[in-house]
């Protein structure tokens, strides 16, 4: 069964989308492949959850799509535009904010 | 875990308001993506049905995948995103086209329409020869 993540998650799925197109488009099993890599399979999520988060962020304009035929199958490869690109940046330094405030406050309720 | 059935999908997702087109696009990325996820199971050894019931498991509920699109407004057509606008628009849009549809219906079903047309106007030559011959055969006695 695939291992469900824990609400706190919310947001995560994006930003880790954004994060691994941003070196190469991709398609959906593909990034779904990637994901447990990059984290090390900390992070599974229900592979069907990836595409409603590919599709808003194609339509609010961060990703782009083409579709390709390899192997017989017709694959929809993601890629990241220049505003996609800006969202990450911006992802990545909330991100960034939140994970310290977070160390800082269990390193404070440890310490206590 | 049961088989998907991306069928049922396309249709549950038209009826949250997804437009058709992107449903279709949808169904067949998630099931392009179910046939990876059944081939990688195959090639690590796992039997067709196992394979399968794998595959289904890693992709998820589908109801929560039907509620996960549902919730992105972003992804509804405009008549869900704005249900009270479309409520005024959709009549006030059938009242101004009703005078037209004479006219769009004609040019839907054109072909049907110019074969029709053909056909009247053979007939109306072959019996305008026929009353000639008559009245020509009366004439000449």
């Amino acid at each position: 069964m695939a291992q469900s993540n824990p609400p706190f998650m919310s947001g995560v799925p994006e930003l880790l989308l954004l994060r691994l197109l941003n070196e190469k488009e991709m398609y959906g099993y593909e990034l779904v492949r990637s994901i447990k890599q990059a984290t090390h399979e900390a992070i599974s999520l229900g592979e069907g959850v990836i595409y409603p988060v590919l599709h808003s962020l194609e339509r609010n304009g961060s990703l782009k799509s083409k579709r390709k035929t390899v192997s017989g199958r017709t694959r929809v490869y993601y890629a990241l535009t220049k505003k996609g690109r800006d969202r990450l940046e911006k992802l990545r330094s909330d991100w960034s904010r939140i994970q310290g405030g977070v160390a800082t406050a269990l390193g404070a309720a440890t310490n206590a | 875990m049961r088989e998907p059935d991306f069928n049922a999908l396309a249709t549950r997702l038209i009826e949250s308001g997804i437009s058709p087109r992107h449903a279709r696009r949808t169904v067949n990325e998630l099931r392009d993506h179910y046939d990876d996820l059944v081939d990688a199971a195959v090639d690590n050894g796992a039997n067709s049905k196992a394979a399968r019931l794998h595959a289904a498991n890693e992709l998820g509920p589908m109801d929560e995948f039907v509620g996960q699109m549902a919730s992105r407004r972003e992804l509804k057509t405009w008549a869900f995103r704005y249900p009270q606008v479309a409520i005024v628009v959709y009549p006030i849009a059938c009242l101004a086209v009703l005078p037209a549809m004479p006219v769009l219906v004609g040019f839907a079903k054109r072909s049907a329409l110019m074969r029709w047309g053909a056909s009247l106007l053979a007939a109306g030559l072959v019996t305008a020869v026929l009353l000639l011959t008559m009245q020509l055969s009366i004439i000449l006695g």
